[in-house]
């Protein structure tokens, strides 16, 4: 716990943080100061002068709040008028130039430019005379659009580029008013974050190629969820919507704060994965290509399984743990193998030093702890040895075909229980569809063993089952995603103590030993 | 009046190289100052009671003290040769006339302040200035006044000229910091100041031309001797360059503290061609205007100067007769620091561009009453809200002209009523 410090906000006592600047500081006790170019992950650039607040007995007695850290004592003023008249000044400036096209704008709803002059003016423009025209609708690259004419030249997007990507696509060209943010001649975004630029861009000026006028923002539902696009596990928002007589679709991802996993920021690909979960997704049984009912899938699964001489279980990496739990508990019920064999899912030399990793499996730590093998050698003498192979969603095509496995699969007969139409599962006499991570909760744990909760978000007209549903209608004994717990903290050493509906937010940091790794 | 201190070699024909200069008196304080330790140096610097001439006029070696002791960095001296304030044209008559002067300055300082190598900052236009103050150095070099010792004492001194592309900004001394690193000449917030964190993150002391050009003679004459001239608390000689509507424009050597009406009339000869005063801007674009009234009372120093709500400045006098238009003067000054606005903070960057369109919008007689007190608003809301002083440097004068010749604003607009 950091030390702290009282000071005086409006002649109100509050105690902060110290080491923080105010802004950051008294955020966390509910006072917002308003600003354009503070970024927690960008440092203080003092350019938009939207934070001046007042010091009283201060020397300068006005200071840019980004740039001025707490101090005990302090006498900060907020509700002064000559400071609410600062606000309200700077506000003016930012806007006589501004298209104040918000009916056609995408950050409409959650743009500071529109929430600050709701708050801080109301006022009618003054502005008689002729506005500076800019360029529009620039192409910036990467999906990133940009309108010159919005911009308040914060230089968010322009430190983005220079201190996370390092990049350094962006600048600022020319001075005055006829400053832009621009990139080089020929020269666009080339990096695989690009797309956080139009999450920082306080204002419209930086849109997104793909959400741009498919959505307006205040219809959107907007979920906390875990990306499962690879073993980072970065933090996301799901935002979806369901329109009228339609389907509940995901219009875009956005990074969820969590600076113990992503800190601020996610991969363009990872924001892109949303499409993933709208499109191509297994709805319906089939028996021998044949539309079944479920209940009728599920009770011709159950037959196959207790018929089977030795049955053989691949389970998903990117399965919730709760999940595993149930699919283990399942393979010992009809005494088949069970394998969590995914090396398709590593991508060597992919990852990056930053938030990518190689690992594309988004829970492959759960295999492990749960004791579940995900070597080659033991899948293919299982694939050898069984006579029914039950797939549950592990695409092991992820990298592309597999000889040698596919060989050994057109030999047997099998089973999908998938969430997505994928070719690995074509072959399958039986598949089942169930639910993808945004249609259910559990549990998973990243790369770093940090265990992180995600909570169900999207409700589909043609529901998949969570594949714990699936695995208890198969005689399994977890009736839902808590029933795990007791024999998960008893099998993991590291998870014992674990209680899943008061993981924190940020996840917990796991504490692993040697001996943390031997499954019950 | 006029009298010969830093234009001592002025007026000698090619004092600019190093052996002219030599012979009537160039680098003769060197031996005298090595045989001072640095706290002396600074002491007789702060007992000369030297203020900056860039413009702000804080007491050199009061800033000097500043430098923050004990760090493990290196010391740098920035000299400001940006001299781009309009209306001022001092700093380049010792660039030119007497580099040497400039460079046994920089060794004063240098050596004052525990510096081993100097940047001259100087502005792109000058590109006479900049030959004869390479030459000057480069001969410095190779007399032995600049390098790995100072005129055979053990002190290495190097000096770099650093020419800007031409942006007013980058004579603010953090902008100019940024230029010399290379970035876009934008101001830095202080704090911190550049003598904790300036040049490279270094300690620095940024000083102007014409400043550091006054070391060699408070050094060698000392510190008394320079407080003869001026007055108590504005003490020395300053580089006045008086401009606009008189008889002999110019560039003049004089004390300070010397009344400005008696100035104009007779060292720059009166305002020209019979005709009547206006109004004057006593040092620099920036600084409030002056009406007649005004210039009878006011002396050239940095006290009475505030005392009649304006600044001291640079030392640019520029001399306004009764035929100046003020709303085509403030459309001109409004343009100009428009067009410099670095464009970081949003009330400057925004702004003044606002305040060129109203001011041409009156001019065109299409303005009103109302844009006449907006334009007036508009300089309170701009005027400190930035982390430089560029947009007080307009804002101040504009409400100068504002506040004393309105009239000539209402009668633009009045025009349009009828």
């Amino acid at each position: 716990m950091a030390e702290m410090v009282k000071l005086f906000v409006n002649g109100q006592e509050v105690e902060v943080e110290s080491g923080k600047n105010l802004i950051d500081a008294l955020k966390v006790v509910g006072i917002e100061i308003p600003h354009f170019c503070y970024h927690p992950a960008l440092g203080a650039d003092g350019n938009c002068r939207m934070c001046l607040v007042g010091i009283e007995d201060g020397r300068p007695p006005i200071v840019p709040a980004c740039k001025t850290p707490v101090q005990a004592g302090m006498k900060v003023l907020l509700d002064a008028e000559h400071i609410k008249k600062i606000q309200h000044d700077v506000l003016e400036f930012e806007l006589i130039n501004h298209p104040i096209d918000c009916p056609v704008c995408d950050q409409a709803g959650e743009c500071s430019l529109q929430d600050y002059y709701m708050k801080y003016s109301l006022d009618d423009s003054r502005m008689r005379v002729d506005q500076v025209a800019k360029a529009k609708r620039m192409d910036f690259g990467c999906g990133v659009v940009h309108d010159q004419e919005r911009c308040v030249l914060c230089a968010r997007c322009v430190r983005f580029t220079r201190q996370i990507t390092k990049t350094g696509e962006l600048g600022i060209v020319n001075r005055t008013d006829a400053a832009r943010v621009t990139i080089f001649p020929g020269r666009p975004l080339n990096n695989r974050y690009a797309l956080n630029i139009v999450d920082l861009c306080p204002v419209g000026a930086m849109t997104s190629q793909d959400f741009r006028f498919r959505q307006r923002v205040w219809f959107l539902k907007k979920d906390a969820s875990i990306c499962h696009g690879c073993s980072r596990g970065c933090n996301i928002y799901i935002d979806h919507h369901r329109e009228k007589y339609k389907d509940d679709i995901i219009y875009r991802f956005r990074p969820r704060t969590n600076l113990l996993v992503n800190g601020y920021f996610i991969c363009d690909a990872g924001r892109l994965s949303y499409k993933e979960e709208n499109e191509n997704r297994q709805v319906t049984s089939l028996i021998e290509g044949r539309q079944a009912p479920f209940d009728e899938t599920i009770a011709a699964i159950r037959q196959k399984l207790d018929q089977a001489r030795k049955p053989l279980i691949l389970i998903s990496p990117d399965c919730s743990l709760e999940q595993m739990w149930a699919v283990r508990r399942v393979s010992t019920l009809y005494g088949a193998s069970l394998s969590g064999f995914s090396d398709a899912y590593v991508k060597a030399g992919d990852g990056d030093d930053f938030l990518i990793n190689d690992d594309k499996a988004a829970n492959r730590r759960g295999l492990e702890l749960l004791g579940i093998k995900t070597d080659r050698k033991s899948f293919i003498e299982a694939l050898q040895k069984t006579d029914l192979f039950v797939n549950f969603n592990n695409d092991l095509h992820f990298s592309g075909v597999d000889e040698e496995i596919d060989a050994l699969l057109g030999t047997v007969q099998s089973i999908a229980v998938c969430s997505h139409q994928r070719d690995v599962f074509k072959t399958a006499s039986i598949i089942l569809p169930i639910a993808s991570y945004s249609e259910y909760g559990g549990t998973i744990i990243n790369q770093d063993y940090v265990l992180q909760a995600f909570a169900k978000a999207v409700v589909k007209n043609e529901a998949g089952k969570d594949m714990l549903e699936v695995t208890r209608l198969l005689g399994g004994a977890v009736i839902d995603a808590r029933h795990a717990w007791p024999g998960i903290r008893k099998s993991v050493a590291c998870l014992a103590d674990v209680d899943p509906a008061a993981i924190p937010a940020e996840g917990i940091k796991l504490q692993t030993g040697e001996d943390a790794n031997v499954g019950a | 009046m006029e009298v010969k201190i830093l234009s001592a070699k002025f007026g000698i024909e090619n004092a600019h190289l190093l052996e002219v200069a030599k012979q009537h008196g160039a680098y003769q304080t060197l031996d005298k100052l090595f045989s001072m330790t640095p706290e002396q140096v600074i002491d007789e610097v702060k007992n000369s009671g030297l203020r900056g001439r860039g413009g702000a006029g804080f007491p050199a070696g009061v800033k000097w003290s500043f430098l923050p002791k004990g760090l493990d960095k290196p010391v740098y001296l920035t000299v400001n040769s940006d001299e781009s304030e309009p209306a001022t044209f001092k700093d380049r008559h010792i660039l030119v006339k007497d580099p040497h002067m400039l460079i046994e300055g920089i060794i004063i300082c240098c050596y004052a302040i525990g510096c081993h190598h100097a940047y001259i900052y100087i502005r792109g236009e000058y590109t006479t200035q900049v030959r004869a103050l390479q030459r000057a150095i480069d001969e410095a070099y190779e007399a032995g006044y600049l390098g790995e010792t100072v005129a055979g004492h053990e002190f290495q001194l190097d000096v770099t000229v650093h020419r800007g592309a031409g942006a007013y900004i980058c004579g603010e001394e953090t902008a100019l910091l940024e230029s010399i690193e290379g970035k876009k000449g934008q101001p830095r917030s202080k704090p911190p100041f550049p003598a904790v964190v300036g040049l490279y993150d270094s300690p620095t002391i940024i000083n102007n031309v014409q400043t550091i050009a006054s070391l060699p003679y408070i050094i060698w004459e000392g510190a008394d001797a320079y407080k003869q001239y001026g007055t108590e608390r504005s003490p020395g000689t300053h580089l006045f360059g008086i401009s606009g509507h008189v008889n002999k424009p110019g560039m003049y050597e004089l004390p300070l503290g010397l009344p400005l009406l008696e100035v104009i009339d007779t060292v720059a000869g009166g305002v020209w061609k019979g005709r009547s005063l206006k109004g004057v801007i006593p040092g620099g674009s920036s600084t409030p205007v002056l009406t007649p009234e005004e210039v009878k009372t006011v002396t050239l120093d940095y006290e009475s100067m505030a005392a009649h709500k304006t600044m001291f400045g640079s030392g640019g006098i520029v001399v306004l007769d009764e035929t100046v238009d003020i709303v085509e003067l403030v459309k001109n000054l409004i343009d100009f620091y428009h067009h410099e606005s670095c464009g970081q903070c949003t009330p400057c960057r925004e702004g003044l561009g606002w305040m060129l369109k109203i001011v041409e919008k009156i001019l065109a007689g299409n303005g009103s009453v109302a844009d006449i007190d907006l334009l007036r608003e508009l300089c309170d809301n701009i005027e400190m809200k930035t982390v430089c002083v560029l947009s007080a440097a307009c804002t101040m004068p504009v409400r100068s002209y504002l506040n004393k010749f309105r009239h000539e604003f209402e009668a633009y607009v009045a025009d349009t009523a009828s």
